[in-house]
């Protein structure tokens, strides 16, 4: 059996190249893959999230251990998938139509599957009627929206409009971020939550699927 | 960086005026004379210089703000890229430097130019630099990963296409050149690693742009250097000292009169009022733009370090918002 500890290390310190070594070991060994993922990956992000709120860590360290956690995610999801274990969550990101930036919607994609969430990345300049569709087709139940520019913030209403609009409003939980977006512009424009950085929107994610 | 220009240019409503150098070069001096200033800023969009590296590699313009290199570039792309610095400009970028033109043989206007800087531009061009910066920073060598590779020949296409947008500014007339390096921040570079010894500033953005700071003082072009980003004293310190610019703009998180401290004064800090947030009446009402004014202004009197008032950066235009962006600046000239 493999030291599982490392794997906890390796996720902690974005060492995707161990991870997935161990990860493998793992899986050869006869680990249950949703063991690896509750017991070591994502109280690895936790405290990869703890680390950024205390400024131990940064954007760069976030998204090093995002990809360590990714690169054991893909030899883990298709067991997953086969023994039916069901997502955390399943959330439609994208920048908004006009918008080009994508760092800040690609950091808080990675966080959030590595949070448990599958994300369906719409990727960005995302018209309103791709996050109908991923919610119609794809059954997403959050919808993260990004936006960089104050010139494409006004997007975000028209994102949420047309989610109205569609009749698919109340299936969904939306959340907005981005460097202009304030939580008073969240509220303005109906979004049910704001986060300010990407650690937070993990836990503004799980508030929305908690049971209540 | 200055508004002026942006908040001029919308209210021509004539998306000609981009491609057209007299015009563009009108809309500059009109919001020079508008704000009060000698300075003729020209209109900021740091797309174009990406676009003319792009374009030169053969991809389809439609394609270029959301193109991303998916591999590194091979040597001899890159060693292209440098040998082809004499090709003509496309129209939009001719057209900003007839602008420049424009400001520096028909008025009495200081000639200003603008470019982005190498880093940030490296960063427009991989879809995830964060990543493969850390990397690099934590020893990864271009040998080892493709992603450090892809961002290391990146910055050095990226330098190329800077000088060459540099030295067609200066033809032009440019007697001083906006630097903008928005990307290098603590987002982008991680303090941790920075603290701990690393040479990720000075490899990805020092070094550089001391090679853009060397082509700008051989004509005698003043660098003013702007970074809106968030960013620790040390790296102001160090893009004061390394880079000696004339002028340093910063974003407004930052307190400039904190950051005079780490600024020589023979340095102009410019800013920093949060012209991001003037689109909402919520987030930034009018009397917050005056209070922040009035603050700003006499701190900067009391700690007496050379500054010229101005917004932190130029991507603010929100139609549905547009007056009330322009009051707020109007309040910010008051008195």
């Amino acid at each position: 059996m493999p030291d599982l500890q490392k794997l906890y290390d390796a996720v902690l310190e974005g060492d995707q190249k161990t991870a997935v070594a161990v990860t493998q070991e793992a899986l050869a060994a006869g680990c249950a893959p949703m063991e690896l993922i509750t017991k070591y990956m994502v109280p690895a992000m936790d405290e990869v999230g703890r680390r950024f709120e205390c400024e131990e860590y940064f954007v760069p360290e976030l998204l090093l251990s995002a990809r360590a956690m990714k690169g054991s995610l893909v030899l883990l999801r298709p067991l997953l998938a086969e023994s039916g274990v069901q997502p955390a969550g399943r959330v439609a990101i994208g920048t908004v139509k006009g918008d080009l930036h994508d760092i800040g919607k690609n950091l808080v994609a990675s966080l959030l599957e590595g949070g448990g969430f599958e994300v369906i990345d719409l990727g960005a300049d995302v018209a309103p009627e791709k996050f109908i569709s991923a919610v119609k087709e794809r059954g997403a139940n959050i919808v993260a929206l990004s936006a960089l520019l104050t010139v494409t913030m006004p997007a975000m209403r028209t994102t949420i409009d047309a989610l109205k609009q569609a009749g698919v409003r109340d299936q969904v939980k939306v959340m907005v971020g981005g460097a202009p977006v304030t939580p008073q512009f969240a509220t303005e424009i109906g979004a049910d939550g704001y986060s300010d950085n990407a650690s937070a929107a993990v836990g503004l994610a799980r508030s929305f699927v908690r049971p209540e | 960086m200055p508004i002026g220009a942006d908040l001029v240019l919308h209210e021509e409503c004539d998306p000609a005026v981009l491609l057209d150098a007299e015009r563009l070069g009108l809309v500059v001096a009109k919001a020079a004379l508008r704000y009060k200033t000698p300075l003729a800023f020209p209109l900021m969009d740091l797309r174009l210089e990406k676009a003319d590296l792009l374009q030169f590699l053969g991809v389809e313009e439609a394609a270029v703000d959301s193109f991303h290199f998916d591999t590194a570039p091979d040597e001899e792309t890159v060693a292209g890229v440098r040998m082809a610095d004499g090709r003509a400009f496309s129209k939009r970028i001719a057209a900003n430097h007839g602008a420049v033109r424009h400001i520096a043989e028909r008025t009495n206007l200081f000639p200003v130019g603008m470019l982005i800087g190498p880093f940030s531009l490296m960063t427009k061009l991989v879809a995830d630099p964060i990543s493969a910066v850390a990397m690099a920073g934590a020893g990864v060598t271009p040998e080892d990963d493709e992603g450090v590779r892809m961002v290391e020949r990146c910055l050095a296409m990226s330098l190329a296409t800077v000088l060459r947008s540099a030295r067609g500014q200066i033809a032009a007339g440019a007697k001083a050149m906006i630097v903008c390096e928005p990307a290098a921040n603590t987002v982008y570079l991680s303090p941790r690693q920075m603290r701990s010894g690393s040479d990720i500033f000075e490899r990805f953005v020092l070094a550089p742009n001391r090679v853009l700071r060397g082509l700008l003082g051989e004509h005698g072009v003043d660098l003013f250097f702007h970074d809106c980003g968030e960013l620790l004293p040390e790296m102001i310190g160090k893009f004061a000292t390394e880079l000696r610019p004339a002028m340093i703009s910063l974003g407004s998180s930052r307190k400039l009169w904190e950051d005079a401290a780490v600024v020589p004064k023979d340095i102009v800090l410019f800013g920093n009022l949060p012209t991001k947030t003037f689109y909402s009446d919520a987030a930034m009402p009018v009397e917050e733009v005056r209070r922040l004014t009035q603050e700003l202004a006499a701190r900067m009197k009391e700690c007496g370090h050379p500054h010229i008032l101005g917004s932190e950066c130029d991507v603010l235009h929100v139609a549905e918002a547009a007056e009330t962006i322009r009051r707020k600046v109007e309040v910010m000239l008051e008195d």
